[in-house]
């Protein structure tokens, strides 16, 4: 299935494509595409909640003392 | 001895070691031998520990007989999937063949806790490549084969802990501890027929376990019974210095008489939505048990992106766990072809969608303890579908193919959950039925998963066991 156009998509596929596509065959390179489009595309459901500059990432960072 | 011991609960076979009418040599012996000769029918094993699990066997005989009675597990023969450290030169090869001779000069925690409790381990277990976490979409991605499934040998076992599942379905092992970062207990569970009981995020220390994603991989138990999967969790749980995660909250199995108990259980809206007719009707029919435990009602929750905030927390995670194989090209060892390249597509995901994600989770977990909060449980069924065919793709969640709100709130909330069997196909493959509680209360979701198996006889069926 042809991709439909992306820029972002595109942008990062390529990026992909020039880290790591001497190691690919083309048939993983076109899956990857799609892999990349359809990463892009479910980000952006993602970017469109809108949240509160008090909305913090749930991940608590505790500054490391070691015992004694 | 072998019929009145190998689908014997935890429980059982405490009563009798701890009477001593059961040797705790003996009992590893029996399930060693089983291990040894139905564990490849089924890949579920790595590697049988049989000297360790004698010498640990020899030395629970030696206590108990000296009357020091460590609890429960003391001489209970289990297995440990293949993400756990282990010692001793037992390998820990996280299912994947680049990792065929990794050996690790400890114990996990979790290893060490159940030593304490006087269990004994007798084989690390099969397991998907790397928990799954490089985005397999069938079931041969594990240097073991795949795991087949104790009820039809054409049907899989589920995954990621894939041995845990179909070991203790088929009599190998009276429990097992698996993993979960999305699916990886309750999927096998589900496929399997057995307890199944993913805990909250930190309830457990995940010290020597290999790392999917550090914040949502959670170890657990897999059982006969709820009641095995309480009595197991009661030994590893706990805080560890040796895990920052790991959570200070204590946790003392509540085993206490159920008579009388009332439950409110909620049903998220459109939950079957995708299920297999099957899985449906078992469920409709689990719901009739629910209605006889206390009430039932629909439940809704906010519409926020649910399955895409869990999906990125793992993918980005997973990518960053396993930086340094996908660097060096090493993915391209992996089983299943898809795990040698999709990793790749991962670099695709920006930090600000991550961190996007991180920012979500807790406005969703927010949003679902206030669901929760009026509520002891909500059920669905343990999996959309019955265990697929060993040759075909299944349609993972995780992969965004199927819709699982349930894993993707249970998980990115990190809840506990227990999936408990409740019913067949009519192709003879098992249904499940899953409770997903407020964090920390796994002894409420534990009590509402033996309340039901009181009512109900699922989980005394077993497959044919050879």
């Amino acid at each position: 299935m042809r991709p439909v156009a992306d820029p972002e998509a595109d942008a990062l596929f390529a990026l992909i494509r020039d880290r790591y596509g001497e190691r690919l065959t083309e048939a993983q390179l076109a899956d990857l595409r799609e892999q990349v489009a359809s990463i892009v595309a479910r980000a952006r459901p993602l970017r469109a909640v809108p949240l509160k500059n008090s909305d913090e990432p749930a991940q608590p960072f505790a500054p490391f003392r070691a015992e004694g | 001895m072998t019929g009145e011991v190998v689908f014997a609960p935890v429980r059982a076979l405490a009563e009798a070691i701890r009477a001593r009418r059961l040797s705790p040599v003996a009992l590893a012996e029996l399930f060693l031998d089983r291990l040894e000769r139905l564990g490849p029918r089924y890949n579920a094993v790595v590697t049988v520990t049989r000297e360790r699990a004698l010498t640990a066997a020899r030395r629970a005989e030696r206590e108990i007989a000296g009357g020091r009675y460590r609890g429960p597990l003391h001489g209970i023969p289990y297995g440990a999937k293949d993400l756990l450290a282990t010692a001793g030169g037992i390998p820990t090869t996280w299912g994947a063949a680049p990792f065929r001779a990794q050996r690790f000069e400890f114990d996990a925690t979790v290893i060490r806790k159940l030593d304490e409790a006087g269990a004994v381990l007798t084989a690390k277990l099969a397991m998907v490549e790397l928990a799954g976490g490089m985005g397999y979409r069938q079931p041969h991605a594990s240097f073991t084969g795949p795991g087949i499934n104790p009820w039809r040998p054409d049907a899989w076992s589920g995954g990621s802990s894939s041995g845990s599942g179909s070991a203790v379905a088929a009599g190998l092992v009276p429990f097992a501890i698996g993993s979960e970062t999305w699916g990886s207990i309750l999927s096998p569970a589900a496929n399997c027929g057995i307890a199944g009981l993913r805990p909250t995020y930190g309830r457990v220390s995940r010290h020597g376990a290999m790392a999917l994603s550090w914040t949502l991989d959670k170890l657990g138990p897999l059982g006969l019974t709820a009641d095995d999967c309480g009595l197991v969790l009661a030994a590893i749980a706990g805080r560890d210095p040796a895990d920052p995660t790991s959570a200070r909250r204590p946790f003392h199995y509540d085993d206490r008489s159920l008579a009388g108990r009332r439950f409110r259980f909620g049903v998220l809206e459109g939950v079957t939505k995708g299920c297999e007719a099957a899985v449906i009707a078992s469920f409709e029919r689990s719901l009739e048990t629910l209605r006889l435990m206390g009430t039932v009602e629909e439940v809704r929750l906010p519409d926020l992106p649910w399955e895409l905030t869990a999906r990125t927390i793992l993918w980005a995670e997973a990518a960053s766990a396993f930086e340094d194989l996908v660097e060096a090209g090493t993915i391209a060892e992996l089983t299943a072809p898809e795990d040698r390249y999709t990793a790749y597509a991962r670099d695709a995901i920006l930090a600000k969608d991550y961190l996007k994600a991180l920012r979500l989770r807790g406005v969703m977990a927010r949003d679902v303890d206030r669901v929760l909060a009026g509520l002891d449980a909500l059920v669905a069924p343990g999996r959309a579908t019955a265990a697929t065919p060993l040759d075909v793709e299944f349609r993972s969640a995780v992969g965004g193919m199927a819709p699982d709100p349930m894993g993707a709130i249970g998980n990115a909330a990190g809840l506990p959950a227990i999936a408990v069997p409740n019913g067949f196909t009519d192709a003879g493959l098992p249904t499940s039925l899953q409770f997903m509680g407020r964090a920390w209360d796994e002894n409420t979701v534990l009590a509402a998963a033996r309340t039901y198996q009181a009512l109900t006889d699922w989980h005394r069926r077993h497959p044919p066991s050879g």
